[in-house]
């Protein structure tokens, strides 16, 4: 009976000693996964809805950049799961879009949506991950949701059918989202064998199997979209 | 070689609900200069032969009634577009419910010109209930579809004619004019649109529309039937963000040809004449609105040469609120009542019979452009037949 009561602490303790040991050998080398997201067919512009009741052109907005594809490691070193910083990040709303389109974020961390417009928004999302809906809410103020779950979160605004972006939500720090000509680089992978994943929101992801030795970058391309 | 704990990056990460399961924005073509919606609309309801409360000129229940929608705007070049809209209900013909021109001849001004079958002009609810993306009722308001006793096409001889359709819009007879048995028109139509030009400025905290149309607010036309063309303004304030508010007016030739050579010596000119107010302030999860609808139209009786002035006064209130981000819960409070006129002698009764809706009605968004809805409809009515009833039914509502 003492021997089932303490089985499991014991286990916890090797896992504490195990995790311990993986954040001092994960410090030492410094290499990157890096490459390029390339897209087939470069996705358009998001376009409002044609409404027949507007009596006027309808207004302009800031064209959204859906090039941006985020890669991930599909797997990671357990100590990349134990970093827990408060972390405050922030997704604007200019000029009738959401600016940047696409951000990447650990769990754990604070999104502030500022209203910096000239127009009422409602920011919401549906997502299972974490569904909300802040309200309509005036240009200056802001208002903030804390993202605790790992997934993706599709953000709309109730009043501009043409405005989106999306949160992808990790439980890891090991992801980055690409520059605007599709260039990317995760830094500090420690040395194994991981599966690297791109996304974007208008292709299907492909992921790469990589391994990482204790020095030199690796390069891994992918190629989106349909043939 | 360090050890390395390997987990997964996420336990279930849902990378197929990145995107949502059924289209969810318009189709683009021609670098974004072309594009195309749609809205599919199915109210699932009881079935009404008796009361006709929300029955429409084009003698369709409103809350039983199957709608699909196609829109399309193509703007070649930045001071012109083409914009238009095809609808059928209840799997009818299909109809071009909005066909216009847009364009903006100087692009540093707000200033645009449209032409063709255009949006109404005049108040608020004509604009906002042509689409479901912004209406979270099932039912309209009574200004807007509840069918008074009146005709274009056709006139009482006397006042006891009018007096016998009173509380019978959804089916009117009169002896002069149009012999045929056929639906009256409500205050302002929400099912057409009239044809001609409209000009819309806006500039800082106001815009101003107005137009030249061929029909009037009861009944707008694609065709003229009449010489006579109407002029309609509204002027919007928003005096800070979450608050709109506009006055509106309108005033155009209602009878028909056909009817006035009937009646020769009447005097009058036959018209409609309209005023309106609408307001609408929201903020967080609240959204109320509220519009007052009055319309006057001259009305000649053609056995005594003579004509009255009918008017009707339409108002309500309507409030929303978002409980969750996928339930919408709301409620509106809608009166329409109708002046007194010279019957019989000694009597002088409304000249149409006053009616009071309320409607409560629930939304759940299945994904942003896909809602379930749910109503409760309760109709009162100082005449008629059945004077009062609770309607239920439903609605499913999808657009990209």
């Amino acid at each position: 009976m003492r021997l089932r009561l303490l089985l499991p602490v014991l286990v916890l303790l090797a896992a504490f000693h195990a995790a311990t040991e993986t954040l001092v050998s994960t410090a030492a080398p410094n290499v990157a996964i890096r490459g390029r997201v390339e897209l087939r067919q470069a996705p358009g512009d998001l376009t409002r809805r044609p409404n027949v009741s507007d009596v006027a052109m309808p207004r302009g907005h800031d064209p959204t950049d859906r090039r941006r594809s985020v890669v991930y490691l599909e797997t990671a070193p357990r100590a990349a799961f134990e970093q827990r910083e408060d972390v405050r990040v922030k997704l604007d709303q200019r000029n009738e879009a959401f600016v940047p389109h696409v951000l990447a974020i650990v769990a754990g961390t604070t999104v502030d949506f500022p209203n910096n417009d000239k127009t009422y928004h409602n920011v919401f999302s549906l997502s299972p991950t974490k569904p909300f809906d802040l309200g309509r809410y005036a240009a200056g103020h802001s208002k903030s949701i804390r993202f605790d779950r790992p997934g993706i979160v599709r953000v709309f605004c109730d009043i501009h059918s043409h405005m989106s972006a999306f949160i992808l939500v990790f439980a890891h720090r090991h992801f980055t989202v690409t520059d605007e000509e599709g260039r990317y680089r995760l830094d500090n992978v420690p040395p194994g064998t991981y599966t690297v994943v791109a996304w974007n929101e208008s292709a299907a992801t492909e992921s790469r199997r990589v391994v990482v030795g204790e020095s030199g970058d690796v390069e891994a391309n992918f190629l989106l979209g349909r043939r | 070689m360090c050890r390395v704990f390997v987990l997964l990056a996420f336990a279930a990460f849902p990378l197929a609900a990145a995107a949502q399961s059924i289209p969810s924005g318009p189709v683009s073509a021609f670098d974004g200069r072309l594009v195309v919606g749609a809205e599919v609309v199915a109210n699932i309801g009881d079935v009404d032969e008796t009361a006709y409360f929300n029955y429409t000129d084009y003698e369709h229940n409103t809350l039983r009634l199957v709608r699909l929608a196609l829109a399309a705007n193509w703007r070649p070049t930045e001071r012109l577009a083409f914009v238009g809209e095809v609808r059928t209900e209840d799997f009818g013909q299909p109809r071009a419910y909005a066909a216009y021109l847009r364009v903006r001849p100087w692009l540093r001004h707000a200033l645009d010109i449209q032409v063709g079958q255009i949006p109404p002009s005049f108040g608020a609810y004509g604009r906002r209930g042509y689409q479901s993306t912004d209406n979270a009722f099932i039912g309209y308001p009574l200004a807007y579809q509840y069918l008074t006793a009146l005709r274009p096409d056709a006139v009482p001889a006397t006042a006891l004619d009018l007096l016998t359709m009173r509380a019978r819009g959804w089916r009117t007879t009169y002896p002069v004019g149009s012999a045929e048995a056929a639906p009256g028109v409500p205050l302002i139509s929400a099912f057409r649109w009239d044809t001609g030009v409209q000009a819309h400025w806006e500039g800082g905290a106001v815009d101003v529309t107005g137009g030249v149309t061929v029909g009037t607010l009861s009944d707008p036309r694609v065709e003229d039937h009449n010489d006579g063309k109407q002029l309609s303004g509204r002027l919007g304030l928003r005096p800070f963000t979450g608050l709109v508010a506009g006055v509106s007016a309108s005033r155009g030739e209602f009878i028909a040809d056909n009817v006035n050579t009937l009646v020769p010596n009447s005097p009058g000119s036959h018209a409609q004449t309209a005023f309106g107010a609408d307001a609408e302030y929201s903020r967080d999860h609240w959204l109320v609105r509220g519009e007052l609808v009055w319309s006057r139209w001259n009305i000649p009786f053609a056995a005594t040469q003579t004509t009255q002035d009918l008017d009707a006064l339409g108002a309500w209130v309507e409030g929303r609120y978002r409980v969750t981000p996928r339930i919408v819960l709301a409620g509106r409070a809608d009166r329409l009542t109708f002046s007194r006129f010279d019957a019989i002698a000694g009597l002088r009764p409304t000249w149409d019979a006053p009616v009071e809706r309320f409607e409560v009605d629930a939304g759940y968004y299945l994904q942003r452009n896909l809602v379930l809805r749910f109503a409760v409809q309760y109709n009162d009515r100082n005449g008629g037949r059945v004077r009062s009833r609770t309607y239920f039914s439903g609605q499913i509502a999808y657009w990209f």
